[in-house]
């Protein structure tokens, strides 16, 4: 009986734990809700009102048409879609490079690319700006895309994926006749559908939430993603804090979903990466 | 079938690679060239794009400067104290979720949906449980007799709403690689042990904890970089516009430091030298990191 | 096989048309770097339709008045067309424009304080605005009319380089509710002003309240208080003077509220005080008259507030803060003349009084601070009157190569006073050598 008990215990503190941590981790999407919903002297209460009592769906209304919402949406969604296409296409091919193909000076390539992933980007930031005011990009949906779309870490991830595809289907594809190219559309890129979904949700996300560098490549209203415009919407409001918890949930609200949705995908590429690494 | 390297193989490889290396070369490779001469511009017109003097007085000037290494101490906090905290905490979370345990996937959607939020909206709502009067952290803490602290104005305690906000940000990450990793960890061994009778702990420390550290020291490469380039939650937390990082600057990071000297002081030529410090602090580490790793064998 | 070959070529192709369509699509200025002469200035006729770009830091209520001016200048001007591009905050705002002059992307007109505008004179980047000033057509007849203060603020080395915009004093805003509450009277000295803070820092209606508050950027504007206590602060001659009894007399009497007393607070993160005063956190405070749409905004009706003059000691003093509209080198005549055109438009005697009227700026000209409709809506709303009253002890900053920087570095060592983290006297000592650093290095 003791063992068992001990067992019992032992369980039961676990699942505390968890509890315990599973609510830390979600309590402040909670209270992000909570808050939106609430009229402007609620928010102030203390004792804090954990339940809102007045359910103020107005506020999302509100917040949405205090600052243009819309198109800083529409801006992310651009930025996020191309960018993510950009990066796909770009680490593929360079990915399918290392992994097939042999050409001189594959080993300092590559560990230059690796190198890369040790650079804080903010570092770069102002270059970078002086190369986009070159080009004439600023404020630009070219400045927001293209800088995004080659990236070390995809690369690298793609070839780890790539090495698991196995040799006999390469040789057998030569003997049909296939060249490289066609090899990389007809089979790897069918294979390769679970990381290619891993990393375009991880790079939505990315792009989506990205801030630093919109920030400073943007300057118009019109140019803004939602990160950007959500910043300048806390300097307008000030004391709205319910308003600024509702445009907060626009932001947060479809990646959670994302999330949820692809909750397998993107676990499992992470762990790919964990492991392989 | 060997593959030879020839000019033809070679050109070929180079079209492929030739989108990525276009990319990475102008917004990455080409800065860091350029950044690095700025490094050297002692004297230098932002505006005319003329130098008027060369040297190294940049790095000596940054290397003398204790704005610096406040930057640099607290940068340190996070890499030699919060990655290690940060690690030990999400083994200790994968290890939970990898037992026998009902809503393991439920638990797991908890823990990583932080992760993947935009940090501005969430540190916008951390702002407000952060808050002095308002927040709902004094309030727990008022549940235990704990006085209001201003996590958001005391220069004393900023350096802790800024990790707490991290860590809870990013433990998710970490826990996931983990949890990965454990379950790539031949259930035999376990069984053995178990089998002979070993305590769970004891179990967990000397063949678990051994077993994962591949996994560790990739989390811990991770990490540490990572922790070196900690900036945009101190912008976001504290909402500086390149002002004051944190109360009094005192959540000042490195990349913090650097981003100011550019953007706000448009000091470029001792922006440049910082940045050249921390990637080189960065590499030392690293390798530092490998080397210890390859002696563990 | 050919067809993958071909699939291949066309692929790639498509690639590059990509690439170098992208980086066909950046559009190049045509601009004029060289300042307009007195008689270069009348040829230039705005006959086809203009815009041009006026970046600011105006937010919520004071941004919508703003964009009314700018619909009301439309309707006056149909060849003009003026975009306003909100920055959010004036650190941003500042940011924004300096990498926008390095990126020859600067826009055509912009709110400026005047220490970013000896910055910018000194990089050659604004277009000086004496010949359209005085210019025949497109002049500002009386421009004496301006209040000297502002007009001064506008003026580097003889010559003026831009038009006053928005303007404020500080005063004391207070809770009328709460100072009744506890039988206080507006407090009208140092020591009034002390002893009303200690008395309001109380328990009010269940609520914990702190008496006084002061902006986050009472760090850089010690100066008002320097000079009230009958110091100086830094000269027009660069001469730094706050390390003195005034400055230490100054610098001792907020820190005894701040940090020994507990009977003041800075906004932290609250950023502005309205915010904090809106939720009766605060009996009163120092900020802006150019809060008044904001503390609306905050307190929506839950109690009684109003202005008064600040408080002095040996003198009274207020700074004139806000900012004025420059126009940028970087564009062509007739965008400048367009934005001369918006500029002047702003400061005309009805426009500015409006303005005034409806954020709690002050109107900028004599005319407009004399006319009937000023006068009336003063009766109507005596809490503007505080800004008002200040002007005869209103000051500007001084116009030095480098006090922008000045300014930050001394702020960051008042802070650390204010938040007790520094002796009063360590902080004078090193602020001193800040200041002196900052100016020689020009």
């Amino acid at each position: 009986m003791d063992k068992k008990l001990k067992k019992g215990i032992s369980t039961c503190i676990l699942y505390l734990l968890l509890i315990i941590g599973s609510i830390i981790m979600i309590l402040p999407f909670y209270w992000m809700i909570a808050t939106s919903l609430k009229t402007s002297s609620e928010v102030l209460k203390m004792p804090p009102m954990w339940i809102p009592t007045s359910w103020k769906w107005s506020n999302f209304a509100e917040a949405w048409k205090a600052a243009p919402f819309a198109r800083y949406f529409l801006n992310t969604v651009i930025v996020t879609v191309f960018s993510t296409l950009g990066e796909l296409v770009t680490s593929i091919l360079a990915a399918y490079a290392f992994y097939r193909l042999e050409f001189y000076g594959k080993k300092v390539i590559f560990s230059i690319l690796l190198g890369t992933m040790m650079i804080p980007g903010e570092m770069l930031l102002m270059s970078n700006f002086v190369t986009l005011t070159q080009l004439g990009w600023i404020n630009t949906y070219q400045a927001l895309i293209v800088p995004w779309t080659a990236s070390a870490f995809s690369i690298f991830m793609f070839r780890q994926y790539f090495s698991t595809i196995g040799d006999e289907l390469y040789y057998a594809a030569r003997i049909d006749g296939s060249k490289d190219f066609g090899y990389l559309i007809n089979i790897i890129l069918p294979m390769s559908k679970p990381m290619i979904i891993t990393i375009v949700i991880i790079k939505a996300i990315g792009s989506w939430n990205s801030f630093m560098w919109p920030l400073v490549v943007t300057n118009s209203e019109n140019m803004r993603t939602l990160s950007v415009g959500l910043t300048a919407f806390i300097t307008d409001t000030g004391t709205n804090y319910q308003l600024l918890m509702a445009a907060s949930t626009f932001i947060i609200l479809p990646m959670i979903i994302v999330f949820l949705v692809m909750q397998k995908y993107i676990i499992e590429g992470i762990s790919h990466a964990g492991i392989k690494g | 079938m060997n593959k030879k390297i020839t000019l033809k193989s070679s050109l070929k490889a180079y079209l492929y690679l030739l989108p990525a290396v276009a990319v990475i070369g102008v917004f990455v490779i080409y800065p860091l060239i350029k950044s690095f001469f700025m490094s050297f511009y002692v004297k230098y017109d932002y505006f005319k794009d003329k130098v008027y003097v060369y040297g190294i007085d940049n790095y000596k000037t940054v290397l003398s400067d204790p704005v610096f290494w406040h930057a640099m101490r607290n940068t340190m906090i996070f890499v030699i104290g919060v990655v290690p905290i940060s690690i030990i905490i999400s083994i200790l979370i994968a290890l939970m979720l990898n037992s026998k345990i009902k809503f393991g996937g439920l638990f797991r959607t908890c823990f990583f949906m932080p992760y993947v939020t935009s940090l501005v909206a969430v540190s916008i709502v951390w702002r407000w449980i952060y808050h002095k009067d308002y927040g709902i952290l004094n309030y727990f803490l008022g549940i235990f007799g704990v006085h209001p602290i201003a996590w958001l104005d005391n220069p004393d305690v900023s350096m802790i709403a800024l990790i707490i906000l991290s860590i809870w940000k990013n433990i998710g990450y970490n826990v996931i690689i983990f949890l990965a990793g454990l379950q790539t960890i031949d259930k035999q061994y376990e069984l053995a042990a178990q089998i002979d009778g070993a305590h769970y702990f004891k179990r967990v420390w000397n063949i678990v904890i051994p077993l994962l550290s591949p996994t560790t020291f990739f989390v811990a490469i991770v990490s540490v970089i990572g922790s070196f380039k900690i900036f945009d939650e101190v912008y976001a937390l504290f909402n500086s516009g390149g002002g004051m990082a944190g109360p009094s600057d005192s959540a000042l990071t490195v990349v913090f430091y650097i981003f100011r000297k550019f953007y706000g002081e448009w000091n470029f030529g001792v922006a440049s030298a910082a940045s050249f410090i921390l990637f080189l602090v960065i590499m030392v580490f690293t390798v530092a990191q490998f080397c210890y790793a390859r002696k563990r064998g | 096989m050919e067809n993958l070959k071909l699939k291949r070529l066309i692929g790639l192709s498509m690639a590059a048309v990509l690439l170098i369509g992208m980086t066909g699509c950046g559009g190049s200025k045509t601009s004029d770097n060289s300042s307009l002469s007195t008689s270069s200035l009348a040829q230039v006729k705005i006959d086809k339709p203009v815009t041009i770009e006026f970046w600011h830091a105006m937010t919520g209520p004071t941004e919508k008045e703003l964009q009314k001016l700018a619909d009301d200048f439309h309707k006056k001007n149909p060849n003009i067309t003026v975009k306003l591009v909100g920055q959010g905050d004036y650190t941003t705002l500042s940011q924004k424009l300096m990498a926008a002059a390095k990126a020859r992307t600067s826009p055509v007109m912009a709110q400026a304080y005047s220490n970013w505008m000896s910055d910018y004179i000194s990089s050659d980047l604004l277009e000086n605005l004496t010949p359209y000033y005085n210019d025949e057509k497109i002049g500002i007849k009386n421009k004496n009319d301006i209040v000297k203060s502002f007009l001064d603020d506008n003026t580097f080395n003889g010559k003026l380089y831009g038009v006053p915009f928005n303007k404020s004093t500080e005063v004391l805003i207070y809770n009328k509710d709460y100072l009744d509450k506890v039988g206080a009277k507006v407090p009208q000295t140092w020591d009034e002003l002390k002893e009303v803070a200690k008395e309001t820092t109380t328990t009010i209606n269940g609520k914990k309240v702190i008496g006084l508050g002061f902006e986050n950027s009472v760090t850089g504007d010690l100066a008002t208080y320097v000079k009230q206590a009958g110091g100086e602060y830094v000269t027009d001659k660069g001469q730094v003077k706050f390390n003195s009894k005034a400055g230490k007399k100054a610098l001792q009497f907020l820190t005894d509220m701040l940090v020994t007393d507990k009977t003041a607070r800075l906004a932290g993160e609250d950023n502005f005080m309205s915010t904090p005063f809106g939720r009766g956190d605060v009996a009163m405070y120092i900020g802006s008259s150019a809060g008044v749409s904001y503390i609306n905004d905050a307190v929506k009706g839950k109690f009684n507030w109003s202005t008064a003059v600040l408080p002095k000691d040996e003198d009274a003093a207020s700074s004139f803060q806000g900012t004025n509209v420059v126009i940028f080198k970087n564009a062509t005549a007739e965008e400048k003349v367009a934005a001369w055109e918006f500029g002047k438009f702003l400061a005309s005697d009805q426009e500015t009084a409006e303005w005034a009227e409806k954020t709690g700026y002050v109107p900028v000209t004599q005319s407009a601070l004399k006319s009937e409709e000023w006068e009336s809506y003063i009766k109507k709303n005596p809490d503007q009157q505080a800004a008002v009253d200040q002007f005869d002890n209103g000051f500007i900053d001084p116009h030095l190569n480098g006090y922008t920087k000045l300014r930050t570095d001394v702020s960051t060592v008042f802070n650390d006073v204010l938040i007790g983290k520094k002796s009063v006297s360590d902080g004078l000592n090193d602020a001193e050598k800040a200041a002196k650093q900052d100016l020689e290095q020009q």
